[in-house]
């Protein structure tokens, strides 16, 4: 009983990713153009510091926006993207803030 | 004529005289008036001629002055033009890269055992093409007792930015089951100059995984939050000795020797920001393939499950984690190892940041067991710790372990670590 529930969490975990995922819609190409004709937005500095604040610190120190420079900031919000699950929004609301601040 | 006719004559002579003719005296002024004239005229003309040398000097003068200042003046402009495009590169650029990491250096002192400083340098490489693609990759450098240097890939993998909610991640990856092994584990993160018992190699905790994930998060409402991850790899190894199964081997391989893949993920709830709540498991076959130091092949499966359960908080000044996991594996009659067991651990922890935060408290307990009793442990681990920078800090800990008489696992430890992540 024990191991068929651990089975059944797995697969339900990777069925829902693909689900979840698959349900937002954009695809991978969608997406690229959604960015390029992304307009200013001008709450995205405001949500990218919240944002900022509720989840860096949930697993380190919170670094100064200025540790790095704008095109460094970039690629570490894609990494820390992928590390810490935030959504594409989220990410893209933390750079703004964090380049914003520099 | 009379007399008085006679001057009266003359006197008549005289006035008329003097009424018709011109004096001598303006006859002398007009020519000095026209002498001045011409000395004026000549000046005049000599004015002329000096107002055009001097014109004539101040544009040869200038000219190369005028020169100079037009050709510093397009030297302005084209360096403003190459400046411009300088600082708009990072934005315009396809491909970017940036080179991060961490590293440590600690000194180590046991009760029973010699003290020693040991090192550890931690590079990472991010490559990223049109914010869709990373390349990711970390190295661990470390320099063993024997002074040889022990390289390994801890990850490398390319992350394909599918869409907002959706990531997928192929390669080497930290296994997403649980929290420390993917998030917590560097040296600039972690809060005590240790991982928790069964955390490490050979422990509870899954270390790594070769093969292919999704992974990604969706916001609920304003507040709430959820996260996923799912996977499959090639799976850990299973090593024998003296009949037992000595430990489950998860450090991610690129071959598949039982030809069994393994199945496994995470997901958490997020109710409210900086409260977290996970659920984690894994699934599949494994296969003895390692016994008494020699490779081996053909050892029949048995089956191999995972469980975790994380959570973490953050209020105030305070942040509280807690973590289980346990791996298991089933019994295999026909195995050159034919017993299973259960390799789990647990911890709980909880810092405190004080002194404008440039001060942290951390307290830790740690119970790691598994079926031999020499390797299993537990701890308490005191720290303090001081913020030279966000990403920098000294740590002072020390560890209170319980474990099998003699084992090093019994021994208590003092610990010194300055950590940089960068």
């Amino acid at each position: 009983m024990k191991n068929t529930i651990l089975r059944i969490i797995p697969v339900a975990l990777l069925a829902a990713s693909f689900l979840i995922g698959m349900l937002t819609v954009q695809g991978y190409v969608v997406a690229a153009e959604h960015d390029a004709t992304t307009q200013a937005d001008p709450m995205q500095f405001s949500r990218g510091a919240q944002t900022w604040a509720n989840n860096c610190a949930r697993c380190h120190n919170m670094r100064d926006a200025k540790s790095l420079r704008d095109d460094q900031w970039r690629v570490a919000i894609v990494h820390m993207r992928v590390r810490a699950n935030l959504t594409g929004q989220e990410a893209r609301d933390v750079l703004a803030f964090l380049q914003g601040s520099n | 004529m009379t007399p008085n006719e006679r001057w009266t004559t003359i006197a008549v002579t005289v006035i008329i005289l003097v009424i018709t003719a011109p004096p001598a005296f303006a006859q002398s002024d007009t020519s000095r008036i026209d002498e001045l004239e011409r000395q004026a005229a000549a000046m005049l003309e000599q004015i002329a001629e000096l107002r055009a040398e001097l014109e004539q000097a101040k544009e040869q003068k200038a000219t190369p002055d005028l020169q100079g200042l037009r050709a510093e003046t397009v030297a302005a402009r084209q360096a403003a033009q190459r400046a411009e495009a300088a600082a708009s590169e990072w934005k315009d650029v396809t491909s970017v890269t940036h080179l991060s990491g961490y590293a440590s250096a600690e000194f180590i002192s046991p009760d029973n055992e010699s003290s020693a400083f040991v090192v550890n340098f931690n590079p990472m490489f991010h490559f990223l093409y049109s914010d869709k693609i990373l390349w990711e990759a970390e190295l661990e450098f470390e320099v063993e007792e024997n002074g040889d240097t022990e390289i390994g890939l801890e990850y490398s993998t390319v992350d394909v930015l599918l869409n907002d909610n959706l990531v997928l991640v192929a390669g080497k990856f930290l296994s997403p089951l649980g929290n420390f092994r993917q998030n917590l584990h560097p040296s600039w993160i972690n809060k005590l100059p240790s991982a928790p018992p069964g955390f490490g190699h050979d422990g509870a905790a899954p270390i790594a995984e070769i093969g292919m994930q999704l992974r990604g998060g969706v916001t609920v409402g304003n507040q709430s939050k959820i996260t996923y991850s799912g996977y499959i790899g090639n799976g850990p190894k299973l090593e024998g000795e003296d009949g037992e199964i000595h430990a489950i081997e998860t450090d991610g391989f690129a071959g598949n020797a039982d030809d069994e893949f393994v199945f496994g993920g995470r997901f958490s709830l997020l109710p409210m920001p900086k409260l977290e709540i996970a659920v984690s498991g894994a699934f599949g076959d494994v296969a003895v393939v390692e016994n008494d130091g020699a490779d081996i092949s053909g050892d029949p499966t048995r089956d191999y499950t995972v469980f975790g359960f994380d959570a973490s908080f953050q209020v105030g000044a305070f942040d509280l984690r807690a973590e289980y996991i346990s791996q298991d594996v089933d019994d295999q009659a026909m195995s050159v190892a034919p017993g299973g067991g259960e390799w789990e651990t647990w911890y709980a922890q909880g810092a405190y940041k004080f002194g404008q935060a440039k001060w942290e408290g951390v307290v830790r307990f740690t119970d790691f067991d598994s079926p031999h009793a020499d390797d299993d442990q537990e701890q308490w681990a005191l720290g303090i710790n001081y913020l030279l920078t966000p990403s920098a800090m000294i740590k002072f800990a020390y560890e209170s372990n319980k474990g099998e008489a003699g084992e090093p696992t019994d021994d208590d430890r003092w610990i010194a670590q300055i950590a940089y992540g960068y």
